[in-house]
């Protein structure tokens, strides 16, 4: 088989990895081949819209078990391919001197054993680093069960290292992936977490420490193939960016593929809609101050399909509202829905020059669409005057409808299906019940 | 009006330059020593029929360094990357907006930078995060070809950001020859021999691909193709993140 054909089939397998940036650190080059940059770096974009950033593809699609939500799974007779690590070096600098990519995203299937399998893992990063002098960004995935030598070895060649949590819940990990447990997974989190800490500690004392894993460590979990509730999801995101300080959680809508009677139905739609609430809800934890019970809770322990969490969070406290943007502070411009980082730092800059009326606001780039029910500027002292359902049509998240209506019975499962047959009529039957319910 | 017309009078005319920062930066100096604040400032490559009377500002170095000393101390030591920066977008009229900007720093002080909601200092932001916006895409979507071990390659930007794209590409390609070609402002980016520079290059003659070259290409566009997942086709989320524009020189669409 050439190294056309592995790649393949090993980056065919590889694709439901969600991870891909490319973020968290910054080194520069000329000692070889190769550097990186803090915020990351997109390469390309595929047609389903993610981003390509690093040559994401397995060291091998050969596994022992039998995950049952897995397209490797042993018992899935897929055509099976591995490459040697001469083969992956070569093409890895090959790509990168290209500028295809920023650098390797190395996972694997499990073949013989963790420990085998890690270690072709390390040949090929080894190869990398020091026979190419390679200084791009890697990330490997840590295999569950693996030594701990082997896993410190890894972080010590890779840039980021994640473990993969698969399912949020213990139960359901149990349940559909036999072959781990929630400890094999915990412990080389755990391991990682610690290996960071203590290389950020040596390095303050060294100059020369070794780096492990100096862009820190992120994982994955599987959505919409296990009953949990959205509150239950985030309240463990909340949970590991807390107790294994990682940079990011990343969440994949269960692609059904499987027919099995443990999961969602073959051929079925992922729940896209429900991951872009994941992840709004995500950066609202880690960029805007937010704790998980102020988005949701066990009352309303799911996400309005409707309405971005920010959204939902403002209308459902409108009497913080509005705030005066020439004198509020910035922690309280984040919680207006519409004004990111970005614009709260510009605003926070240029109201010392004078006062800021909603022109301005817009010439600065602020996009007022949302933003303007919320707050008060020079020109409209006492805020904007708006109507309930006006507000409403405003708030309703376009995208709702482009995920296809069919998703928004996702988040009802007890109820049937939106009964609306075009995408106009849910909208209209979407502002009614909201107007009802604020 | 911004707050920059008592430095100088609107009048009639309009200054014509080579084209370079120093003339600009002259273009600048005699609109202070003058008085007057013309009706456009025109490279004499791009002048117009006009109807107004064009005056031709001479480069002169001493004045332009006068000009350009004057920014940071005058105004703020990040004006002038500012100014250098939108002076290299392609934002319409940017000699003239430049000049405004600069007379309205001159009377305003470093207060100038923070008036963001500003007619005029919006404009020159929105300038700069336009150029530094698309070096950054470009960043990711240049794409090299290997020419018997030299690497070429070829943009079409709408800002001149070869200068920014250089750092970058130096520091990640160190060991290796390479050349960037912007279509575009027909200027090269060459780095041979572990040194650097900018050269102006009306057109470039590029040999045919070898195997190995097809091979690679071969394989990226199938990776690229194998690594999108159907059930989330999306082909709007992804011309937002990548504008067609930038397509036509990415291996993965040739």
């Amino acid at each position: 088989m050439d190294v056309q054909q592995k790649l393949t089939i090993l980056a065919d397998s590889a694709k439901y990895d969600a991870a891909c940036t490319s973020s968290g650190a910054q080194r520069s080059g000329g000692r070889g081949m190769g550097n990186t940059v803090m915020a990351g770096c997109c390469h390309s974009f595929s047609e389903d819209g993610r981003c390509i950033s690093l040559l994401k593809v397995l060291m091998t699609n050969h596994c022992v078990y039998d995950c049952k939500y897995c397209v490797n799974r042993r018992s899935n007779d897929v055509p099976r391919a591995a490459f040697t690590p001469e083969e992956l070096a070569e093409l890895t600098i090959q790509f990168y001197r290209r500028n295809y990519i920023e650098g390797l995203f190395l996972s694997s299937g499990v073949f013989r054993s963790p420990d085998y399998t890690t270690e072709q893992m390390i040949a090929t990063l080894e190869l990398l680093r020091r026979k190419y002098n390679f200084w791009g960004y890697i990330h490997a995935k840590a295999i569950p069960n693996t030594s701990q030598d082997l896993i410190y070895k890894l972080g010590l060649l890779a840039d980021r290292i994640s473990v993969n949590i698969e399912f949020p819940s213990e139960q359901s990990l149990n349940l559909l992936a036999p072959n781990k447990s929630r400890k094999a997974i915990l412990a080389p989190m755990g391991q990682i977490t610690q290996g960071i800490k203590s290389g950020t500690r040596d390095l303050a004392l060294y100059r020369n420490a070794p780096r492990f894993a100096s862009a820190g460590q992120s994982t994955q979990m599987i959505i919409g193939a296990s009953p949990e509730s959205d509150y239950h999801i985030i309240k463990l995101s909340a949970g590991l960016y807390d107790k294994y300080q990682l940079k990011r959680v990343f969440y994949s809508a269960y692609i059904p593929k499987v027919q099995d009677a443990l999961l969602p139905a073959a051929g079925g739609e992922p729940p896209l809609l429900r991951e872009h609430r994941l992840y709004q809800a995500d950066w609202l934890l880690r960029k805007y101050g937010f704790a998980p019970d102020e988005i949701l809770s066990e009352e309303t322990p799911n996400f309005n399909p409707f309405m971005d969490p920010k959204c939902n969070w403002a209308v459902n406290n409108m009497q913080l509202f509005p705030i005066d943007v020439n004198t509020a502070p910035k922690a309280q411009l984040l919680r207006v829905p519409g004004i990111g980082p970005t614009s709260a730092a510009r605003i926070v800059t240029a109201r010392r020059t004078g006062r800021l009326s909603t022109d301005d606001l817009k010439r600065m780039g602020v996009v007022l669409k949302r933003a303007r029910y919320f707050i008060a500027a020079k020109d409209q002292p006492t805020g904007y005057k708006y109507t309930k359902e006006g507000v409403i049509r405003s708030l309703i998240d376009p995208s709702v409808f482009s995920f296809g209506t069919e998703q928004l019975s996702l988040f009802t499962p007890s109820k049937p299906a939106i009964g609306a047959s075009s995408v106009i009529e849910a909208a209209e039957e979407a502002i009614l019940c909201l107007k009802a319910t604020i | 009006m911004s707050k920059s017309n008592n430095l100088a009078q609107a009048a009639d005319v309009l200054y014509v330059y080579d084209g370079s920062l120093a003339g600009f930066y002259s273009c600048v100096f005699h609109s202070i020593y003058s008085k007057t604040l013309p009706v456009d400032i025109c490279p004499e490559e791009a002048l117009q029929p006009s109807l107004y009377p064009a005056i031709y500002i001479a480069t002169e170095q001493d004045k332009a360094e006068r000009v350009r000393r004057s920014i940071p101390q005058k105004i703020a030591a990040e004006a002038l990357p500012l100014v250098e920066t939108v002076f290299l977008s392609c934002l319409e009229h940017k000699e003239l907006h430049l000049l405004e900007f600069l007379l309205m720093g001159y009377a305003q002080g470093a207060r100038v930078l923070k008036m963001l909601g500003d007619p005029l200092v919006s404009k020159i932001y929105a300038a700069q995060q336009h150029l530094l916006g698309e070096k950054q895409l470009l960043l990711g979507f240049i794409r090299f070809s290997d020419y018997g071990g030299a690497l070429a390659a070829v943009i079409t930007p709408k800002n001149f950001v070869l200068p920014f794209l250089a750092g970058h590409f130096i520091s990640r390609l160190s060991g290796e020859n390479f050349l960037i070609f912007d279509k575009t402002h027909k200027a090269a980016l060459v780095y041979q021999d572990r040194t650097a520079e900018i050269i102006p290059i009306e057109t470039l003659e590029l040999p045919e691909a070898s195997n190995e070259e097809c091979e690679y290409r071969a394989m990226w566009k199938s990776f690229y193709k194998t690594i999108s997942i159907q059930a989330r086709y999306n082909p709007k989320c992804r011309r937002t993140h990548m504008p067609k524009r930038y397509w036509e020189n990415m291996t993965e669409f040739n």
